[in-house]
């Protein structure tokens, strides 16, 4: 029935999707930014940190998409972009194909209303001096709810992500363990009843069995409500436990996009391959023993030349280092990769 | 027995659960607050001294303006005038609690209109940041240039003297700090990730300084405004001592002290007493901060 919902405004979608009906919930176009880095006296900026370059991607519908990578390579700042917490350099953000925060788009507040976003920080997120339940009922209290009405609603939502109200409505963050300081953000977070909710490394300060629990619940919630979630975290576990498609990301550049499955049973991108091999295996036979990745990634301020991982990829060849690759679809499906290697022409030896 | 053994063992499993119904936190203030018996008692003391200056036409035996000549500058312990008389025969008892009114209301509506002045101010310059933080925060270093006491009196010097321009020139000189104080408490709090949630929730900045910010500036800020009522009430008695605040048939405990002054050999203990009202009156206001400031202090509660 949300489908419904999303199709009756296909008219009119604004250009640029390119014929085919945008059926993306959250599309980013070429999402640019950059960070100044300030120095001397009157702090002019001397030098940019260049966070998040042409990231562009599309959610759809129920579908989670992961965004994955090391630390410092963008995948916070594209979340924080994504809900104009950080405003772009370039690009920009659409929600059911309107424009976010433009001129005939969808403002800024509704569309908060609409994609929500849960932190890392589970402690630093909650307001301590305000009883959980007021932290909850917030959100819609902004939108006009009534108080009576939306503190109600905090207490069922409360109870939904397994939290009785009576024994937590009126606790203070610094009571609660860090789980359940997460379910309170997640609950925060559904109170305005979004449609996509943004995770950025939303279980990743948690203990893996605490971490466990809030994945499932994020699941039940999920097929519930019929929620979009955008799944921010560097845990590759988490990511092919609970992505459709996987989006990743080195030194803000995406590298690689494609179905969770495809990506994890055959990565593409050298980049994508060493991060997958870091992985940690149960399985003795698959152990690691060497690291697949030497160095660490290269200073975002000045980014290598050409593609952005020739230095520590080991498929290098003349070609990366002059050109940089662009992000195309590769095979069959809906892949999408930037290597040289993958694109017939590029002058790189294992191009076909 | 052994029922009681493994009923030992279920709280500590479920310890995050286990502290069920833990008190709002103004009620945890509250329980620290009485608990610290100094705290109280200065309370106590202020509660008695503001209420004896608000009930002077009831308590008061004589009136505060009208004196016999006859009896002036009686001792402390004269029949009819326990406190003794002033240099024109009025009731020392009297005038002191009348003088509480005017001295209480110096002292206390600066700080309450520097509080309102000052915090907003400091509110909007910490939250903004940016150009707005620059422009109220360099104003602010400009007057807090001067001495903060030269600047009371020659703002009063301006004015003229008179309750209102004392009161006035009092709340210019405790802006600064409390302008100060607000910025930096408000500048520490918006950097903090529940701002960031709040922002994502769609909140415009006003919900969020209603909802968000206040909450957690207001124990601190309080804290400072008690600290400046006892400064200020030394203050606005030094500015009618030097003949700038409260005009002269009016009794106030500075300008008594300055009246009483010259009879400072005769009757000691009598030209005394507006000091030592000053005195008490300040330095309950003090420990009242501090007991404030360590009863809010969250840390201290685990």
């Amino acid at each position: 029935m949300r489908r419904g919902m999303a199709q009756t405004g296909s008219a009119s979608s604004p250009a640029g999707s390119g014929g085919k009906r945008d059926e993306a919930v959250l599309r980013a176009s070429n999402l640019s930014r950059r960070f100044p880095v300030r120095s001397g006296v009157f702090g002019r900026a001397t030098d940019y940190v260049r966070a998040v370059e042409d990231v562009s991607f599309a959610a759809v519908e129920g579908e989670t998409l992961a965004i994955v990578g090391e630390s410092g390579c963008g995948k916070s700042t594209t979340g924080r972009l994504l809900m104009g917490l950080v405003q772009p350099d370039r690009g920009s953000v659409q929600f059911n194909g309107k424009l976010v925060g433009a001129p005939g788009g969808i403002p800024l507040k509704s569309f908060r209303q609409r994609v929500q976003m849960v932190f890392q920080d589970s402690a630093g997120s909650l307001n301590p001096r305000l009883p959980i339940v007021d932290t909850i009922a917030f959100g819609p209290r902004v939108h006009g709810v009534g108080t009576v009405e939306a503190r109600t609603r905090a207490e069922a939502l409360l109870s939904e992500v397994g939290l009785p109200p009576r024994i937590f409505a009126r606790r203070y963050p610094h009571e609660l363990s860090g789980g359940q300081r997460q379910r309170v953000n997640i609950a925060r977070a559904l109170a305005l009843e979004p449609r996509v909710i943004i995770f950025d490394e939303a279980v990743s300060a948690l203990d893996k069995s605490v971490s466990a629990q809030i994945i499932n619940l994020l699941i039940k919630l999920r097929s519930e409500r019929g929620l979009t979630y955008i799944f921010i975290s560097h845990d590759l576990a988490v990511v092919e436990f609970i992505s459709d498609r996987i989006l990743v990301m080195y030194l803000g550049k995406v590298v690689e996009s494609g179905p969770a499955a495809d990506l994890f049973s055959a990565p593409w991108h050298p980049y994508t391959r060493a991060l997958l091999a870091s992985r940690l295996h149960a399985d003795p036979d698959r152990r690691v023993r060497e690291a697949p990745t030497t160095g660490d990634p290269p200073n975002p301020i000045h980014p290598p030349p050409g593609c952005r991982f020739h230095p520590r990829c080991s498929m290098a060849e003349p070609v990366c280092t002059a050109n940089e690759p662009a992000l195309q679809e590769a095979g069959t499906g809906s892949r999408m990769v930037a290597c040289h290697a993958y694109r017939a022409g590029s002058g790189h030896s294992m191009a076909t | 027995m052994s029922d009681s053994l493994s009923y030992e063992v279920v709280p500590k499993v479920a310890v995050p659960q286990a502290a069920a119904d833990t008190p709002p936190y103004w009620q945890t203030v509250f329980r620290r607050l009485r608990n610290d018996w100094l705290t109280l008692a200065v309370g106590a003391i202020l509660v008695g001294i503001v209420s004896a200056a608000i009930f002077a036409p009831v308590l008061a035996p004589y009136s505060p303006y009208s004196g016999s000549i006859l009896h002036r500058l009686a001792p402390i312990g004269t029949p009819g005038h326990w406190l003794g008389t002033d240099e024109t025969g009025r009731d020392i008892w009297t005038r002191l609690l009348y003088g509480g009114r005017l001295s209480l209301l110096a002292g206390i509506s600066p700080v309450i209109i520097a509080l309102a002045i000052g915090g907003s101010l400091g509110v909007i310059a910490g939250y903004s940041g940016g150009l707005a933080n620059s422009v109220i925060m360099r104003a602010t270093d400009t007057l807090y240039a001067f001495p903060s006491v030269l600047l009371a009196v020659a703002i009063c010097g301006i004015l003229g003297n008179g309750l209102l321009n004392s009161i006035l020139a009092l709340a210019a000189i405790f802006v600064p700090p409390m302008v100060r104080i607000s910025e930096s408490v408000t500048s520490q709090v918006r950097v903090l990730p529940f701002m960031e949630a709040a922002k994502a929730s769609g909140a415009s900045d006003l919900q969020i300084i209603r909802h968000h910010v206040i909450s957690n500036i207001v124990g601190t800020i309080l804290v400072y405004a008690t600290s400046l009522f006892s400064l200020s009430i030394i203050l606005a008695s030094g500015l009618s001592f030097l003949g700038l605040g409260v005009n002269p048939p009016d009794a106030e405990w500075g300008l008594m002290l300055n009246s009483l002054r010259q009879a400072i050999y005769v009757q000691p203990l009598v030209a005394a007493l507006p000091g030592l009202l000053i005195f008490i009156t300040s330095m309950c206001f003090n420990l009242m901060s501090d007991g404030l400031r360590s009863a809010m202090d969250t840390r201290l509660s685990e």
